[in-house]
């Protein structure tokens, strides 16, 4: 299988990942598709700023305006910010509880695959007639009424992608429950796997309201139902709460595994046991549930009726609490720590004030008749960034840097890493700092310009320039990658020197099966204590034998496929159909549509019954071969 | 492709697997006899004609302890290592319960409150 084979031609290394179940291998997937979506997100942010840096602009018409803040928002939530962070959870929580996989390798190809043709099939419709145009929300007023196809992509995508999101999340879960090696207790497992099992619970729980939401849509839009026409007795408000309970959740589940890389390198570049560890793993858990109890404070000036807004505004409220924890157990482990100011830390401590200032502003909003002031304005758009980008996206670039050597076995460069952090941070806070004011001044989010003379000038332009900075430091970082690919320096076992989590005693490049032994856990940071109380090496809890592992599999790719050519004849179902809504029932006729969607999940279908019938034990890896490898590894640590 | 590798069970142990199963089909039958008992009882309540401010309450309540005899006795929810289970179960519910709370109070009422 793979190990067998040392020099590989190009189409073998293709079709080793084509069929991969290896979560290292999905790990690199993962990034490579997050991060060319990460990417053309990007250019359509630098698109909503060159257009808004001067007033009267028509860098970009209305139309395609609207289009580009959709995209950008769907772009940059569902297949980068997520994706990214499935990379990083891929790549290190089997390893951090001491697991030679995951518990469904099958299922993790599954969902990597149905995110790729997802994230494929909603970026499409740039060249078929027209992007999403009814904001990344899209409240079903307006994406009901939106003419043409964008939608119906939206729907599609979102919901072949966001299946294979709920595939990944619950095989987290199922991970983290049953894999974990011996001794490696719930309150010993690091931080980051925490946080990834939080955020999976919520994955598992969230991402069914959308999936129902995106449904009744598909339907609404190309099936002739009527949930939200609220001309033959449907409901708009519906879509609102459908969305936002799963919207709400959703931020979690973004930021949660941030704070656990985030606890990672705090603890590691500290040299410190994180400060706290019990009252962050319960502040996790809090933030995870309260996340469930506040959808609604999205929808204050909807007109919920002030005794509901009171409930929602004071569960919000409740939130700042658990986080605050958080940012004071951070704190307090960098606090007397021997710090090293490599680039990961750096992310991590400008992390802590640009996270606060977005959670403070959240706080703001919380309080419901303030709302109606910041609602619909600039200063939203703020906020939202300061936390996403302030950290979520501090968090990817951290754990990039932070994992680098455990995915690839190379480091990035420092010189390089920390130039890119500068200007990064910078140019940041120039976005988006001067944005709060630009509301506070009236500004109202999602116009395409605005006019001359109403003193929004120069805090545009000024927002403009810092995009442009954030756009320089992402290429420095792609710069950085590619010169560090072309090096190819290998580095050796534990590369940070600091390294605390099960993962960094392993050899680099992990060997395919991860442990040659499950190791024995005795603690919390288990490596640390092996090398303070022991010798550095883990003690492994069970002999050398031969062990089991999955086949790889091209199924997870058919299936993903098939659903992608259905979601075409979907989307063409309803064009020209007199039983249609208006948006489509002007568009010409289709006549293939219905046989290219049941030729998709023919196939889709034919690989379920395929994996049904077909018996895949998968094989052993025997323990001559085990010896080898690590044989090879003690030669070469000489 | 490789046989999964299985050792066969010593006596004691087949005997104990076997005391446990018949133990376990003991259990089923009992509450599946239960729960067709139950439903008899439901079914005869409507047949009667009875009131349905009265019958309407006590189904509802009998279908609840058939919805617990069937976690717990044919989804496995009494067996130990399903406390996890037990956790997500309880919680979707709890979820699921303010979510239609919400919606009947501020979507479909549709009063603000």
């Amino acid at each position: 299988m793979a190990s067998t084979a040392k020099k590989q031609g190009v189409g073998s290394v293709i079709w080793e990942y084509l069929t991969t179940v290896d979560h290292k291998k999905i790990a690199i997937l993962y990034l490579i598709a997050g991060g060319f979506f990460f990417v053309v997100g990007g250019i359509e942010a630098m698109m909503i700023r060159i257009q808004l840096a001067v007033p009267n602009n028509d860098f970009l018409s209305a139309g395609l305006f609207n289009e580009m803040i959709t995209m950008h928002g769907t772009t940059m939530i569902f297949l980068a910010a997520m994706p990214l962070l499935f990379a990083f959870m891929n790549a290190t929580v089997p390893l951090q509880i001491g697991a030679r996989d995951v518990a469904f390798p099958f299922l993790n190809a599954l969902g990597v695959w149905l995110f790729i043709f997802g994230g494929i099939f909603l970026n499409l419709s740039w060249f078929l007639g027209g992007a999403p145009d009814a904001g990344w929300t899209s409240y079903a007023s307006l994406s009901i009424a939106s003419a043409g196809h964008g939608i119906d992509f939206y729907a599609l995508g979102l919901q072949i992608s966001g299946a294979g999101t709920l595939i990944s999340g619950i095989n987290f879960v199922t991970t983290i429950i049953n894999m974990r090696a011996p001794g490696m207790t719930y309150m010993r497992m690091p931080l980051m796997t925490w946080t990834t099992l939080v955020a999976s619970v919520l994955i598992v729980f969230a991402f069914p309201p959308l999936t129902i939401g995106l449904f009744l849509l598909i339907f609404d839009r190309m099936f002739g139902s009527s949930f939200f026409l609220v001309e033959t007795g449907g409901n708009t408000i519906i879509w609102e709460h459908l969305f936002w309970i799963f919207g709400h959740p959703e931020v979690y589940i973004l930021i949660l595994p941030a704070f656990g890389i985030f606890s990672e390198i705090f603890a590691t570049f500290a040299r410190k046991r994180l400060f706290g560890y019990s009252a962050m793993v319960f502040a996790t858990i809090i933030i995870g549930f309260f996340g469930f109890m506040v959808w609604a404070h999205h929808m204050f000036t909807v007109g919920l009726g002030p005794t509901a807004n009171a409930i929602f505004a004071l569960a919000t409220m409740a939130i700042a609490v658990p986080t605050g924890i958080k940012i004071f157990n951070w704190i307090a482990t960098v606090w007397g720590g021997s710090i090293e100011f490599t680039t990961p830390m750096l992310y991590a401590l400008a992390f802590i004030p640009s996270f606060t200032m977005g959670g403070v502003t959240g706080v703001m909003q919380a309080a419901a008749p303030a709302d109606y002031q910041y609602h619909d304005s600039y200063f939203i758009v703020a906020h939202f960034h300061y936390v996403i980008v302030g950290g979520v996206v501090f968090g990817l670039l951290a754990g990039l840097h932070y994992y680098w050597p455990l995915m690839f076995g190379t480091m990035l460069s420092e010189k390089l890493g920390k130039i890119t952090f500068v200007i990064f941070v910078i140019g940041f806070h120039m976005t988006f700092l001067i944005q709060h004011f630009l509301g506070l001044w009236g500004m109202p989010r999602r116009v395409f310009t605005y006019l001359d003379g109403q003193g929004y000038n120069t805090a545009n332009l000024i927002s403009s320039i810092g995009a442009l900075m954030m756009a320089i430091a992402v290429i420095i970082l792609v710069i950085n990658i590619i010169m560090t690919i072309a090096k190819n320096q290998k580095v050796g076992r534990d590369p940070w020197g600091d390294g605390r989590t099960l993962e960094w005693s392993l050899p680099l490049p992990v060997p395919y099966y991860n442990f040659a032994q499950i190791p024995l856990v005795r603690g919390l940071d288990a490596y640390w204590i092996e090398k303070k109380a022991n010798n550095g090496r883990m003690m492994p809890s069970e002999s050398l034998e031969d062990f089991h592992m999955p086949n790889n599999s091209f199924i997870p790719f058919v299936m993903s496929f098939g659903l992608f050519v259905a979601g075409f004849g979907a989307l063409y179902f309803a064009s020209g159909k007199d039983w249609a809504i208006d948006a489509v029932s002007g568009l010409p006729v289709h006549p293939w549509a219905p046989w290219v969607l049941g030729l998709g999940l023919a196939i889709t279908i034919g690989a379920m019954i395929t994996r049904s019938v077909k018996d895949d034990l998968g094989y052993y890896v025997t323990k001559e071969e085990v010896l080898r490898d690590l044989e090879e590894e003690e030669r070469r640590a000489k | 492709m490789a046989e999964i590798k299985q050792e066969p069970m010593s006596k004691k142990k087949l005997d104990y697997v076997r005391r446990e199963r018949t133990r376990e089909m003991r259990q089923q039958i009992i509450s599946f006899s239960l729960m067709i008992f139950l439903t008899f009882v439901a079914f005869g309540l409507v047949a009667m004609d009875v009131s349905p401010q009265f019958v309407i309450p006590i189904v509802i309540g009998m279908a609840f302890i058939q919805v617990i005899l069937q976690f717990y006795y044919f989804m496995h929810m009494k067996d130990k290592g399903h406390e996890f289970a037990k956790l997500f179960i309880m919680t979707g519910i709890f979820f699921a319960l303010s979510f239609v709370v919400t919606f009947i109070y501020i979507v479909w009422i549709g009063k603000p409150i």
